[in-house]
């Protein structure tokens, strides 16, 4: 079965390489390029495993994660915080509100696709 | 009398005008060996004694022991007293003879002094800056983003043997159009350190004591353990504020000085006093509201912060301030608090991380504070959302200071707490809990604010915005 990856990102150039990198791992990735369209489409299509950028249009991607958690169908769902902005604070923000792993760009693309990958497949979702 | 100052002067002015040291002891009645003893600072000089050297030596006796010296005396002490000098050997003892003989000498050691102080404020100012400007901000964003594409792009070019051709064209043109990106920013950058100017930023007594606090996160073990004694805290209202300070200092003044000792680097006297005065605060503070006792009910309460000074009979402000004290402890939200008079200024700041508050003029109005002020007694609460992404939850009310009583002019002072979103979930404020509540945005100062279009900028931001 085709595991699934909803990715939040308003970039281009990196939504096209990761899109590129994870189709090429197996994931059937959906792109979503703000905030609200992230928590809409992950309550309507609960997906394997989201990357979730941090600053993202419209809400933020902390926003995004909490309204996720406070609801029973998203609550675990393992989240990929991506983000430029590589700060402890920031680091800190993420775990508090639920992140299961924290990756700071520039992001190695075997790393990524790794993570994405070992999240996916402990099928906590 | 400063005498390590009095004898080097007193030797000076006799050598100046020639006369020998038995001829000045035998006009003044004393023993040229006193004398000697005198000049070479190992004996003190009575006011006498002082009056008949000065009139002999045709000077003032305030030229021999001014007040001048006295505080060069002091700044020289204060040199000496610095960790990094301690391997050379100064001669602290011989201070007061470098005064005396060498006052020009003095001085400029002092000033040196004064200004290493200051650059170093500068210095901790600029990092400030560096650390909160938003176009600094939003150009490291916007490079580490170029990077991250750049990065991903080159690793499945030289990773990935199968590309198709189409692909590996594709990924060519995004390295060369993010190339290209990374190119104007980095121009960017350039130019915003060309233009931006060198403009000193002084930190203020306040600013040095806020960063003690912040330094060591608003909590002082060592006198929250010298005031937790035997000694049961005074209930409310038994005990006037001046018995509460006047207890706290006798119970906590050797952890207050040793704190004032190892904030060795505030830049003078009046940061040091001030520390000191929101030190013995701190204690007294500790006093009405013991540690573990407040701790317990804080929480019992939800953090609600009327309930808690309604229920242990204590002001808010001081409610607030024990709240930022709190020993970090899992479950337990951390507070920030800021303090702000009628006019805006931030009087106080207990900050947390991620919290930048307004301490320089031009403060954001929207923040919750500014409609709590207008509304004396009201707790009013807001999520705030500030242009990093970062949101708190802050609680406002206006308190009344000063003597109350018909024709006294009312003065309030406006509290504010503050919390970040995620500790805000553990209180009765968590957003939420009373109805929806909307995030609303706000900045720190319109001086470094990037929001475009709100009502409320007060000039122009910064450039490189």
């Amino acid at each position: 079965m085709t595991r699934s990856v909803l990715l939040a990102e308003d970039e281009p150039h990196i939504v096209e390489s990761l899109e590129f990198l994870l189709g090429r791992a197996g994931f059937s990735v959906t792109v979503v390029s703000d905030g609200e369209a992230a928590v809409a489409r992950a309550m309507a299509d609960t997906p394997d495993v989201l990357v979730l950028d941090v600053m993202l249009p419209g809400i933020n991607g902390f926003e995004v994660l909490r309204r996720l958690r406070a609801e029973a169908g998203t609550a675990r769902l393992p989240v990929v915080m991506l983000t430029a902005k590589g700060q402890r604070e920031d680091r800190e923000t993420a775990r508090r509100w639920g992140a299961d792993v924290f990756i700071a760009k520039p992001f190695s693309n075997a790393e990524l696709v790794e993570t994405v990958s070992r999240l996916a497949a402990s099928g906590t979702s | 009398m400063a005498r390590s100052i009095i004898g080097a002067r007193i030797r000076e002015r006799r050598r100046s005008i020639g006369v020998t040291q038995s001829e000045l002891a035998h006009r003044i009645g004393i023993s040229p060996s006193y004398l000697n003893l005198i000049e070479s600072n190992k004996r003190g000089v009575g006011e006498k004694l002082v009056g008949r050297l000065a009139r002999e030596l045709g000077v003032r006796v305030e030229d021999l022991d001014g007040a001048a010296e006295r505080r060069l005396l002091d700044q020289l002490r204060d040199v000496a007293a610095d960790p990094r000098l301690s391997g050379l050997g100064v001669e602290d003892e011989q201070a007061g003879e470098v005064v005396g003989r060498f006052p020009g000498w003095a001085r400029a050691i002092a000033t040196l002094a004064r200004s290493e102080r200051e650059l170093a404020a500068m210095v901790r100012a600029m990092s400030d800056r560096l650390k909160h400007d938003p176009f600094l901000g939003e150009a490291v964003h916007r490079m580490l983003t170029h990077t991250a594409a750049l990065r991903s792009a080159s690793e499945i070019l030289t990773d990935v043997p199968d590309l198709e051709p189409a692909q590996r064209e594709r990924f060519e043109a995004i390295l060369a159009t993010e190339s290209r990106r990374l190119s104007d920013v980095g121009g960017a950058l350039a130019a915003y350190f060309d233009r931006s100017n060198t403009t000193r930023v002084a930190a203020t007594p306040a600013d040095e004591i806020d960063a003690v606090f912040e330094a060591n996160a608003n909590r002082f073990a060592a006198i929250e353990a010298a005031v937790a004694g035997d000694s049961p805290s005074p209930a409310p209202g038994a005990t006037t504020e001046d018995d509460l300070v006047t207890e706290a200092e006798a119970r906590a003044g050797g952890a207050i000085e040793a704190v004032l000792d190892a904030a060795a680097d505030l830049a003078g006297e009046p940061a040091r006093a001030r520390l000191r005065a929101r030190l013995v605060r701190y204690a007294a503070d500790a006093i009405a509201l013991p540690d573990a006792a407040f701790a317990s009910a804080a929480r019992s309460a939800g953090y609600d912060l009327d309930v808690i000074a309604a229920r242990l009979g204590q002001p808010h402000d001081r409610v607030c301030r024990r709240l930022t004290s709190l020993a970090p402890a899992p479950g337990r939200p951390r507070f920030g608090y800021l303090a702000t008079n009628a006019a805006g200024v931030v009087t106080e700041c207990f900050t947390i991380p991620g919290l930048a508050p307004p301490r320089h003029g031009e403060a954001c109005p929207l923040w919750v504070n500014c409609r709590a002020a207008v509304t004396p007694g009201r707790t009013l609460r807001q999520r705030a959302l500030f242009p990093t992404g970062l949101g708190f939850v802050f609680v406002a009310r206006a308190r009344q200071v000063g003597a109350p009583g018909f024709g006294s002019p009312t003065v309030h002072v406006t509290d504010l707490l503050a919390m970040d979103e995620h500790d805000a979930t553990l209180t009765v404020y968590a957003p939420g809990r009373h109805g929806d509540t909307p995030a609303e945005p706000v900045g720190t100062s319109c001086r470094i604010c990037p929001r475009d279009g709100c009502l409320h900028r007060v000039g122009e931001m910064r450039a490189g915005g």
